[in-house]
């Protein structure tokens, strides 16, 4: 049996080396300690390239060529789904393998990549402070001190209303706190139009638990405190009536039964823009002018408004949910990627990505500009729709977990949070089940770390 | 080239070859070993490892991930879910190959052609066939819905999948039914044409009606074949993941093992407990096999 | 079993149209969906027949120069060179390897069979995180190389099992004359062999290559970008997209399944014979 034989002495010496060996790399990353910015960036070598891999399409070719004229760094842009772009971070960082000079660091992921060391922090490069008075949604990307990321563009949440349907139904003026807006629903589902007036994206999927986090923001609360402790748990929290809205929306039928199997985008785009809902109470901010107001994918254009989004008593907050571009900690070119964050986060061209040169230089689907001097300049030539309502809101936005940042736990608390919201919806738990699953849950992962 | 002859005229094998069958087997043994076996064993034994980036380093657990999986109620509920999908994957592939092959049996002219549309969905990607299952299980706008309305069996949209859990689960299994009915068709087409006409013949003079042919001589001869569909039918359930992909996501309702392996390695970053679970399903793999194969084939011999 | 009767012969033909809609209706319901515009497609209640018809859908795929045509003719290129370069590779190795087991006698023999036969069993996930850290640690990630090499090791078993029985079902005369008359092993399983087999080896190739085009997980998380994603991954990423019309989805769903489904209807026969030689024992 000798080529048995030798198999089988190969595999017990690989027994051996998995057994020794760490899947984890505990190579020397970045300077861990925050330091202060000099704000000078390494020059990157002409001729070099990178690679960005990001969920959005690339910029127009004439554009990155404008960069590569500039510092002659190539760009090489990958277009990639959300989902399997956070498959492919997590199996590159784990096997220590390079797929990326830049690329997208979720605003959920921080805690999580500042206790893994995935990314570079930029700290040495980019002087936060500096920064934050012109990007209010920095502080998001940083962690105990380190920045992990610079916003990419400056996502939040807001509320949309088709205010056409609205009158048509005979809701006049803009609800003003939730008892308005949920009475002004069930006056359009009355009036029959439109049988099922509201969106709420119920698959199990992030979007849900964001929309969950916002209703919550709305009843005057926080799903988490400071040090990360449920605070849901109380039939009189803010976070359980949140979800007890919810539910009781699905199945009084203010939102449409399919529902149950829609994700958020696609709750935009086959219900909104088609004109089958009338409202999207927690929406992307940008999604008027990159969804609704598009003649070739949207029925309803000119008719959905940002309104502030309607609270217990009054307005209430918007929760920044932005999308960060930052450096794996496998890079290769890390001179040509600063300069490309640089260039690729400066005004001007943050502008230009939402619309400021016409829709020839835009990048599909790009929200909202990171900069508030970029949403200045679009303003002052109208080209967003809604800009100054989106310039107000945005002033007022806040990180949904403010002080501590996003737990490093928190893609398992937003999968017990989707997953048992939706199971409530589909009337597979009550409503105190849900909440105490994912307390229970909650408690689990911050004994475990 | 030629060896010595031996005085009966037969060639002595010459010496080298006595190699030949290693060197043959050689890139064989290369390839399963360094990417089947290897990464097998890397598996088995990291699921008795922590190994999770968010926890590092990686060092020996013991049992730990496996107790971690028996209290994870998702994934006790994954582990019900997918007994639901074998069940009707493994009973409706069989079932309907076993209709299918029996219709075809007979040489026509028309067989080959029918044959050709019958293997045609076992030769489709299965997550083209997702998207297209998807879009006419839609609730709003697709035929399903279309059709049962018309025929006034049911008033209003019906949203097949997500509300109810075992309609959702069967729904996405009749997918993959359909994807693996042709193999399972085919396998069992075989055996039933190694079936003698003499036995039927036989049967025939004794008086046996059709369903007492049936029961008596196709029922019991075609056991290899059912047994090999049905072992081919419970891998490929078992281990059904595409279809949930598209048609499910991360709903814990229809989540499959596979999709809760998929979930707890890469949004969980879990590795070691992704290990153990993997572990676990292919012990069931196996120990399901083997019953099937103990219970169903037997063998025969003409 | 030799029933003419009217009534048998209509319960037949009923029975064989019921299995032909049961088959062929979902592809129909795609063809159906991508050849008409959005507002055609949402009409309630639907159209069996494409109204207003519109070839759009297609000419957005097939135009390379535009997103998702360029997205899709890439993946389709890549999924048919690793499908194909995988199949080569697996036939031969297979040949060599089914070759040795029907007609060698050494030791272990029985053994390495079973095990090879055996790694049929393993799920999936058994092997996909440690292949992906052996393929990165030779820098072959997202390379057509590292993408072929682990479908190889993935098909090899299925291979050799329907070729062991290919081979081992030819008549040992063949090879007695062949060795009567001087011929090596080799000399015979290139000569005497491999075409008899051929119709096997055919078979045994077409289903490897669709096996192969099939392929979904290992892409998923091996495969970085378009320089080596499949046609699978693009349709699974566009279904879950933004901006989602259902009859461009379609459409991409029916080319994509052109290529195997043309190589099933056509080729039907290798695969049938494959499929059932592999199941007599």
């Amino acid at each position: 049996m000798p080529v048995l034989l030798v198999v089988v002495l190969l595999a017990a010496l690989v027994v051996l080396a998995a057994a020794c060996g760490s899947s984890t790399s505990t190579s020397s990353s970045p300077s861990a300690a925050a330091t202060t910015s000099s704000g000078v960036l390494p020059s990157p070598t002409a001729g070099s390239s990178i690679t960005v891999v990001y969920h959005y399409p690339a910029p127009p070719k004439s554009v990155l060529d404008q960069f590569t004229a500039q510092t002659g760094v190539k760009v090489n842009w990958v277009e990639v789904g959300w989902d399997n772009l956070q498959t492919k971070i997590a199996t590159a960082a784990t096997s220590n393998t390079y797929f990326a000079d830049l690329t997208d660091v979720d605003w959920s992921k921080v805690g999580q990549y500042y206790k893994t060391k995935w990314f570079m922090p930029l700290n040495p490069y980019f002087d936060a402070a500096a920064l934050k008075a012109d990007m209010p949604q920095i502080d998001t990307f940083a962690s105990n001190g380190q920045q992990l990321a610079l916003p990419f563009d400056s996502s939040f949440t807001v509320t949309t209303l088709n205010t056409k349907i609205a009158k048509a139904a005979g809701v006049t003026g803009t609800p003003a706190n939730l008892t308005d807006y949920t009475n002004a629903l069930k006056q359009i589902k009355a009036k029959g139009a439109v049988p099922n007036p509201l969106d709420i994206p119920f698959a199990a999927a992030e979007g849900l638990s964001t929309y969950w986090y916002q209703l919550t923001a709305a009843y005057g609360g926080q799903v988490l405190d400071a040090s990360y402790a449920p605070q849901f748990t109380a039939p009189s929290s803010a976070g359980y009536k949140a979800l007890q809205w919810m539910v009781d929306a699905y199945k009084s039928g203010l939102v449409p039964k399919a529902n149950i199997g829609m994700a958020d985008y696609q709750g935009f785009t086959s219900e909104m823009a088609p004109g089958r809902v009338a409202s999207v109470f927690s929406d992307y901010s940008g999604s008027v002018g990159s969804i609704y107001d598009v003649p070739s994918s949207s029925k309803v254009v000119g008719q959905v408004q940002y309104i502030p989004t309607p609270g217990v008593s009054g307005p209430a907050p918007n929760l920044s949910n932005p999308d960060g571009v930052g450096i794996p900690k496998t890079a290769k070119n890390v001179a040509g990627a600063l300069a490309f964050i640089k260039w690729f986060t400066d005004t001007q061209q943050q502008a230009i990505w939402a619309g400021l040169n016409g829709s020839s230089d835009v990048i599909s689907g790009f929200p909202l500009p990171a900069r508030v001097s970029s949403l200045q300049l679009l303003a002052q030539g109208n080209k967003v729709s809604g800009a100054s309502e989106l310039m107000t809101l945005l002033g007022s936005s806040r990180a949904e977990f403010p002080g501590p940042g996003a737990p490093p736990w928190y893609s398992q608390f937003s999968n017990a949070v989707y997953t048992n919201i939706h199971q409530a919806a589909a009337g597979a738990e009550t409503v105190q089940q849900a909440v105490t699953n994912i307390a229970t849950e909650v408690n689990q992962l911050k004994a475990s770390q | 080239m030629s060896g010595e002859r031996t005085p009966t005229g037969r060639k002595r094998p010459r010496k080298r070859g006595r190699f030949l069958p290693y060197i043959l087997l050689s890139p064989l043994v290369l390839f399963i070993g360094a990417l089947a076996l290897y990464p097998t064993i890397l598996t088995t034994v990291q699921a008795f490892f922590t190994v999770n980036p968010m926890d590092p380093p990686t060092r020996f657990s013991g049992l730990a991930n496996f107790r971690a999986l028996f209290h994870n109620s998702f994934v006790r509920q994954s582990a019900a879910n997918t007994v639901l999908y074998i069940v009707v994957g493994v009973g409706l592939s069989t079932l309907f190959g076993l209709g299918i092959a029996l219709v075809l049996q007979r040489r026509s002219r028309w067989r080959g052609v029918v044959l050709a549309l019958v293997v045609l969905p076992w030769a489709l990607p299965a997550v083209v066939e997702s998207v297209i299952w998807g879009w006419i299980y839609d609730p709003t706008f697709g035929v399903l819905n279309s059709v049962l309305k018309s025929l006034g069996l049911i008033n209003s949209d019906h949203v097949w999948i997500g509300i109810g859990r075992i309609v959702s689960i069967v729904l996405i299994e009749l997918v993959q039914v359909w994807q693996i009915t042709p193999l399972a068709a085919l396998l069992i087409l075989a055996a039933l044409q190694s079936i003698p006409q003499e036995l039927y013949e036989a049967a025939r003079v004794d008086g046996a009606g059709r369903w007492e042919m049936f029961r008596r001589v196709t029922l019991p001869l075609v056991r290899p074949g059912l047994a090999v569909a049905m072992v081919e039918s419970l891998i490929l359930s078992l281990n059904v993941f595409d279809q949930v992909y598209v048609l499910n996501g991360f709903a814990p309702g229809g989540a499959s093992i596979m999709m809760q392996t998929y979930q707890i390695s890469f949004n969980n970053l879990n590795f070691g407990q992704g290990y153990a679970l993997s572990l676990l399903a292919t012990f069931a793999t196996m120990l399901l096999s083997l019953l099937i194969l103990a219970v169903v084939y037997r063998r025969v011999e003409f | 079993m030799r029933g003419h009767s009217g009534a048998r012969r209509v319960s037949r033909a009923l029975l064989i149209t019921l299995i032909l809609v049961w088959s062929a209706f979902p592809i129909y319901w795609a063809l159906n969906t991508s050849f008409t515009t959005l507002n055609g497609a949402q009409s309630v209640p639907a159209h069996f027949m494409p109204s207003p018809f519109t070839a759009q859908n297609y000419k957005t795929l097939l135009n390379s120069s535009g997103g998702v045509g360029n997205q899709f003719w890439r993946s389709f290129l890549n999924a048919t060179i690793e499908s194909g370069l995988a199949t080569v590779l697996t036939v031969v190795i297979a040949l060599f390897a089914a070759y040795a087991f029907a007609r060698l006698e050494f030791r272990g023999k029985r053994i390495i069979l079973v095990a090879v036969l055996a790694t049929l069993l393993l799920p999936v996930y058994a092997t996909l995180i440690p292949l992906y850290r052996i393929m990165s640690s030779v820098h072959l990630v997202n390379t057509y190389p590292g993408i072929i090499l682990v479908y190889t090791s993935g098909f090899l078993p299925l291979a050799i099992w329907i070729m062991y029985n290919y081979f081992a079902s030819v008549p040992r005369e063949l090879e007695e004359a062949a060795f009567v008359d001087g011929a090596t092993p080799v000399m015979t399983l290139w000569r005497v062999m491999i075409p008899v087999s051929l119709p096997g080896i055919a078979a045994t190739a077409i289903i490897v290559f669709l096996m192969g085009w099939a392929q979904f997980i290992f892409p998923l998380v091996l495969s970085s970008d378009l320089t080596t994603q499949p046609v699978t991954v693009v349709v699974a990423a566009l279904y879950g997209q933004r901006i989602v019309p259902f009859t461009l989805l379609n459409a991409v769903g029916v080319l994509a399944a052109a290529l195997p489904g043309v190589i099933a209807l056509v080729l039907n026969r290798y695969i049938v014979q494959g499929v059932m030689a592999g199941s007599i024992k």
